[in-house]
């Protein structure tokens, strides 16, 4: 059962995150916090791993933008030993459900981590949010009340037009802004145990759930619509081999998407490796028999077999995208793609680290459709 | 004692081919004598099974030291070093005794000499006299020379000589001159220290019951003709068709019963039930426009998963049942369709049109089975099968004869595979140790990672049919200069025997360390699996065959440029495959000799015993205070009688034996390592823990009596289980003679829906005390309540001696179950009567519940153990038919109630066929790996374990002190999952390396 608190908000609501988060350092109930921080510049904002309550000052986890999957950070700390000591981790939805789907490939470790995920109303890509933050001092607080009216904002990448998660699953705490009258508080939603030992020994006020349910499912649903919308679409846009070959007619194989993608987690990718370095004669050979070879080669390979690779687990954050030089829709073929292959296994990636992984799972009767 | 480390088995079927691959494997030296001119018996005209309704044939071939032995498709053939076949081969005498027999063979030639015969088929194409197909069950057509199992390799072709009309027409054809038109008997004497017989079975000749119309009416067949209609290799090419008109039938009425169950045959053969509802089910599937009924007296579905696999026929495919006496059957003579007079329960005789009618033919011993046994001098029983002694299932009258399948009476190929094990389990007390294992050492490993490859190739010219139809001095200029190439050579015949010298000598000469062959199918087996690869110094994965005449010339006989070029293409590719092939020497992982067995019951005694034999010492750890498990509380069973000195004289055994360590009130609670190399922990009764290096582990943890809740079980005294009153028919206080009437209600707790199992024993039970109270007090009333009679095999005669002493067999259905009443002192049973569909309401004395048996908390054990259980919570075997006393994890075996309900008989087998398989694993000293096994990239891994989780066989895991990925090779099969679910490419299977593959793909579209 969930259990709620309010976080007051006398500060405004970023004051309030940060005072709560300030405050679980001080209270020793975390050694470290990884959380965006706001640049001193003003510019950006980016995941910092924070021991000293007064760094909290700067943090900005409502910022809308995500310039990094947080999941890969949170990997990179506990890839080679879980964390000694406790870890606060503020993340959104597509992170931690990355970060689930890592802990089950064994490139993380929930150990002595303390997941706080924030209800997310989307991201702008890096460039938008700059140009957001030049325009006005309090670009944070405008983002979010454009949000919460429900208005559309064109700037949204489009992954987060589409993401039926706005908020976290699993979360030790949630901090909850859906359904809420931020005048009043900010809602603050244990899911764990872990979570609710928190609210109470940070002694905060026991609250009642109020709107926030009705709230996340209306937003849920519009999402749910808008993909159907921007899926069909993208299906008609990459159908066929012709069309597929035109949408990553401009893909460099510079491997960016690759390394943005939270779940990309080979230590050598496959085709950075000598198998795919080739003699001349090689390439000439291949040209001569099919008459043309169109260079760089190997770029369809690479994204089928990169789809191939991480779809069922595809949480949809959307970096791939993000990350290409060439604006090579990237995401628009793993979510559409994903979104099919995950409701035949009706797995949904970071959704509960009791479900398997797909492809380490065999049923008999599965798939009966496919052969005889 | 025994003097000989050598067995005979006699037979080639299904039960001779996994007791000789369990002793070869085991390093016994065996010889397998077959009549026919192939293996396989009756399995290999089969092509699927339930319940996966695939073909698993191959799942009997050795998982340890597997490259000991052929691992392609037992169909095809069985090559294994410690096995010598011998076709066209029977015994017909024998002197000796147990340890020391002298068996004298006979050898009748086939007429085709296998050393000079190429598998051209010139002979078949000549000779004019056309046969029925006996693969075929007489469907098909094929000629008086030909090759009697089409799937064989390689092809063995032989004269029928019943059939020839010694025209001579193939001897002129023949273009090796390999054809005699007269058989040649030759004799041969062996010495073995056991022999096992596994004869199989012949199945009813339904000519012999003229009521059927079989041969009369073209549209009646047996369910053995059914099975070959419906392979892709047989007449039809696999389409379901009639023979009067080639349609598709629209109906289709399955008989069952037919030659078994009657005055003659007083037995059930078990089988077919199962068979039908496989066939039909197959049929629904495929053919869903057919409709399907299958007209049974009793459903036989004892077996584990049957019931299962019934309802899904049933309920999901859609097979009609409808339950009657055999239906009497008549012809249309118009349309040919069969018309069947049916009478059902309640109903009057109903006449029903089919388009086909199946009669589900029972098991028969061979027509010559009775003279083997006389040779033999092993009793038989009354219907001809062998007679086996009480409690055991694979003894014969002999010391040191074992039979095993259906030579010892009808069964299916699962309990046919459990007892084969259990004979060659059994048959090793006659043997002599056998030498140490493995024991054909490969060649010498040439350092070939070094040394740059270099190819020899060999064109055939098959006399004139590859050579007439492809330039080979064309394709041998091309492949001349292809990299790597130091030698092209064509030779008239690869098959021959100077051939072979002259390909050893060419490969030496030329420093070859790379061989390819273009040649025909035949290549394979002479130059792969005939040891040539010993001889010429070459390991068999670097020698590559090209099918040159059956893959190009038969296909592209009329297309001389299309031939070339696939020639070019083909040999490109396997000289480049060959090219790339390079391995490092097998590993050897040391085995820990020592066992475990869990459980103290008759199965753990049973196995520990077995194992113990083997002067291998045994941890033998129960949790209750004493040994005996169920078998203390049952006193006699149907077939072998009192049960008392069995269970005395094997806790006498087991008490006495040096080797046994006995762990009693303990636990295993935690297990780590692999087969051969277990660390088991072991929690005592005091909480202290005991951990054991074992080899082996044998889980025989047994089951549980239901505890009914239903019919006032509990709350009248007058409502108990058999159980409870076998024990107070046997201490005396329960007298038949001073009651007058018993009910026994069946499938309590059994096929319903939370178990929808039939717990086998709970039948031949009933029967057992019926009889026992009949005995007592003949005129005392038993009902027995079923919903069907599960009295499969020989146990039917008691059921039909049952019925003659008067005990009312009444059938209930799952719907209308009967209903127990108490009224005062009266105990009052109601239900419908089926037949008459009236109440029947009686008044018995007593109550008796056949209660099934329920696995015991199985799924803990095997999260310790890291096997399987399965949707009924017992322990999931590796595979139903062929390896029910495997798990996939190798080194652990299961056997008895643990795995499925069965009797205390088919209890000892399982136990000694696991016995028999941990044997085979302890005594090796050291378990070799097969060659090509995968391999971890340690550069490239990321540890993510998707390897280890998808792993079906344990051979992958994390290394404690580095943290590595490793792969046990020895346990590895080279099935390449962990190659699939390895994204960063750090799974790898050798001979399939990336590079090797690519290059491969090049080669071929050069």
């Amino acid at each position: 059962m969930e259990r709620y608190a309010t976080l007051p908000v006398e500060n405004g609501v970023l004051g309030a995150i940060r005072q709560f988060l300030a405050g679980l350092l001080e209270k020793k109930l975390v050694d470290a916090l990884l959380v965006p921080l706001e640049l001193p510049t003003g510019e950006n904002v980016v995941p910092t791993i924070v021991s000293r309550p007064e760094q909290v000052q700067r943090a900005n986890p409502l910022a809308p933008v995500l310039p990094v999957n947080a999941a890969r950070l949170v990997s990179r700390v506990t890839l080679v030993s879980s964390s000694p000591e406790r870890l606060g981790v503020v993340l959104r939805s597509c992170e931690l459900r990355a970060l689930v789907e890592l802990v089950k490939l064994k490139q993380a470790s929930l150990d002595k981590l303390l997941l706080i995920g924030i209800d997310c109303f989307g991201t702008y890509s890096v460039n938008d949010y700059e140009k957001s933050v030049k325009e006005s001092a309090s670009s944070t607080e405008d983002f979010l009340n454009r949000a919460r009216e429900g208005k559309e904002d064109p700037l949204l990448r489009k992954a987060c037009q589409i993401c039926e998660y706005p908020v976290p699953m699993g979360a030790d705490l949630t901090i909850g802004l859906l359904g809420v009258d931020l005048a009043k508080g900010i809602l603050l939603v244990a899911g764990t145990p872990e979570g609710e030992k928190v609210i109470e020994e940070m002694g905060l006020e026991e609250a009642k759930a109020g709107e926030r349910q009705p709230a996340v499912e209306k937003l849920t649903a519009e999402r749910a619509r808008k993909r159907e919308e921007v899926l069909k679409q993208v299906q008609e846009e990459v159908k066929g081999l012709d069309k597929m070959m035109a949408t990553l007619a401009t893909c460099i194989n510079c491997h960016n998407c690759k390394t943005a993608c939270p779940l990309c987690y080979c230590k050598e990718c496959f085709f950075d490796s000598p198998v795919f370095e080739f003699e001349a004669e090689k390439y000439l050979g291949w040209a001569k028999r099919k008459g043309a070879l169109r260079m760089p080669n190997d770029t369809l390979l690479f994204h089928l077999t990169r789809l191939n690779h991480m779809v069922v687990a595809c949480v949809g954050c959307g970096l791939c995208t993000e990350a290409c030089p060439n604006d090579v829709p990237v995401f628009d073929i793993f979510r559409l793609v994903g979104y099919e292959v995950q409701k035949v296994f009706d797995y949904v990636p970071g959704r509960s680290l009791d479900e398997e992984l797909p492809l380490t799972t065999f049923r008999e009767e599965e798939l009966p459709n496919i052969g005889v | 004692m025994a003097k000989s480390e050598a067995v005979l088995v006699i037979g080639a079927g299904v039960a001779g081919i996994k007791a000789s691959l369990d002793l070869a494997e085991a390093g016994y030296t065996v010889y397998l004598c077959e009549r026919k001119p192939s293996i396989g018996g009756a399995v290999v005209q089969m092509d699927r099974w339930f319940p996966d309704n695939h073909c698993s044939l191959c799942q009997m071939l050795p998982t340890l030291n597997r490259d000991l032995s052929s691992q392609f498709c037992l169909r095809r053939g069985l090559v294994h070093p410690g096995v010598e076949l011998l076709f066209n081969t029977e015994v017909t005498g024998l002197q000796g005794e147990a340890g020391d027999f002298r068996a004298e063979l006979s050898t009748r030639s086939t007429g085709v000499d296998a050393s000079l015969c190429i598998g051209c088929g010139l002979c078949t194409e000549a000779c004019p006299v056309e046969v029925e197909s006996q693969f075929d069950e007489g469907l098909g057509r094929k000629k008086a020379i030909d090759v009697p199992n089409p799937y064989a390799s390689p092809r063995r072709y032989a004269i029928d000589w019943e059939k020839c009309t010694r025209c001579g027409e193939c001897v002129g054809k023949c273009p090796t001159q390999a054809i005699q038109l007269e058989p040649k008997e030759s004799t041969m004497q062996l010495q073995v220290g056991a022999i096992i017989l596994s004869t199989g079975f012949e199945e009813f000749d339904p000519r012999m019951a003229t009521q059927y119309g079989y041969r009369r009416y073209p549209n009646v067949i047996t369910s053995i003709e059914l099975e070959r209609i419906l392979s892709p290799g047989g007449p039809s090419g696999g389409e379901l068709v009639r023979s009067s008109d080639g349609k598709t039938p629209a109906s289709i009425a399955f008989l069952q019963c037919i030659g078994s169950r009657d005055r003659g045959r007083d037995y059930c053969s078990s089988a077919c039930c199962m068979f039908a509802v496989k066939e039909a089910a197959l049929i629904r599937k495929t053919w869903p426009d057919t409709d399907v009924h299958i007209f049974f007296m009793d459903l036989r579905t004892f077996g584990k998963g049957y019931y299962r696999y019934y309802e899904h026929a049933r309920d999901e495919l859609g097979v009609h049942f409808t339950r009657c006496r055999v239906p009497v059957v008549k012809e249309d003579p118009q349309t040919h369709n069969i018309m069947l007079t049916v009478a059902a329960d309640g109903g009057l005789p109903v006449r029903r049109q089919f388009e086909m009618a199946v009669l589900s033919v029972g098991q028969t011993p061979a027509p010559e089975f009775g003279e083997l046994c006389q040779v033999l001098g092993v009793e038989t029983n009354r219907w001809g099968f062998c007679q086996t002694r009480p409690f055991s299932l694979t003894e014969t009258s002999q010391d040191g004869i074992y039979v095993c399948g259906s030579a010892a009476g009808p069964k299916d190929i699962t309990d046919t595979v459990v007892e084969a094990g259990a004979a060659a389990g059994e048959a090793t007390r006659w043997l002599s140790s056998p030498p140490a294992r493995p024991a054909a050492e490969k060649p010498a490993e040439t350092p070939s990672e070094e040394e740059a490859p270099q190819v020899v190739v060999f064109l055939c010219g098959c006399g004139d049919e590859i050579a007439s139809a492809l330039d080979l001095e064309s394709v041998a200029g091309y492949i001349g200069q292809l990299p790597g190439m130091v030698h092209v050579e064509q030779v008239p015949y690869l098959c021959s025997d100077e051939a072979l010298e002259a390909v050893a000598k060419g490969a030496k000469e030329h420093k070859g360390n790379r061989l390819v062959l273009g040649g025909c199918g035949l290549c394979v087996n002479k130059y792969i699996n005939d040891k040539f690869a010993t001889e010429a110094g070459l390991m068999p994965e670097k020698i590559r065959v090209v099918n040159l005449r059956e893959d190009v010339v038969w296909v592209h006989r009329d297309q001389p440029d299309a031939a070339l070029a696939k020639t070019r293409s083909l040999l490109n590719m396997a000289i480049e495959d060959a090219r790339q092939q390079d391995y490092p020497p097998v590993s050897l992982t040391a085995v820990t000799p020592g066992a475990l067995v869990i459980g103290g019951g008759i199965a753990g005694m049973t196995a520990a015993l077995s194992i113990a034999r083997h002067d291998i010492e045994v941890h033998l750890v129960e949790k209750s205070p004493e040994l005996g498990g169920n078998l203390k509380d049952l006193y006699s069973t149907l077939e072998s009688g009192d049960t008392r000195p069995l269970l005395k004289d094997t806790l006498e055994q087991v008490s006495s034996n040096s080797n046994i360590h006995l762990h009693l009130e303990s636990e295993v609670v935690a297990t780590s390592g692999y087969a051969g190399d277990f660390r088991v922990s072991i929690k005592k009764k005091d909480d202290t823990t005991d951990v054991l290096e074992v080899g082996a582990v044998i889980v025989a943890t047994g089951g549980d009596e239901y505890r009914p809740e239903e019919y006032l079980y509990g709350q009248s005294q007058k409502v108990l289980t058999q159980r409870e009153l076998e024990k107070r028919l046997a201490s005396g206080e329960i007298d038949p003679s001073g009651l007058s009437s018993v009910v026994m209600i069946q499938c309590v707790g059994s096929r319903e829906k939370d178990r929808p199992y039939c717990s086998r024993v709970c039948c031949s039970e009933a029967i057992k005390n019926a009889l026992k109270l009949k005995e007592v007090n003949p005129g005392i009333e038993v009902a027995v309540l079923h919903r069907d009679v599960m009295s499969y095999g020989f146990k039917e005669q008691y059921y039909t001696l049952a019925r003659e002493k008067g005990v009312q067999f009444i059938r209930y259905g799952l719907d209308s179950k009967p209903e127990v009443k108490e009224e005062g002192e009266r105990l009052i049973t109601e239900l419908i009567e089926p037949v008459l569909g009236g109440k029947l309401v009686l008044e018995p004395d007593l109550v008796v519940l056949s209660t099934g048996i329920i696995p015991n908390d199985n799924p803990a054990l095997a999260g310790i153990l890291e096997v399987e259980t399965d949707e009924d919570g017992f322990f999931r075997e590796a595979e139903e038919k062929f390896r029910s006393t495997d798990f996939l994890r190798e080194g652990i075996y299961v056997c008895g109630l643990a795995q499925s309900p069965r009797g205390i008989e088919e209890t000892i087998a399982q136990a000694q066929a696991a016995a028999g398989r941990a044997v085979s694993l302890l005594t090796s000293k050291h378990l070799k790996a097969g060659r090509m096994v995968s391999e971890v990239v340690q550069r490239l891994c990321r540890k993510c374990e998707m390897c280890i989780t998808v792993c079906p066989y344990d051979a992958r895991a994390r290394d404690e002190e580095t943290n590595e990925i490793v792969v046990r090779e020895a346990l590895c099969q080279g099935c390449g999952a962990c190659v699939v679910a390895c994204p960063s490419g750090a799974a790898k299977m050798r001979g399939f390396r990336d590079k090797q593959v690519f290059s491969l793909i090049d080669a071929v579209f050069q």
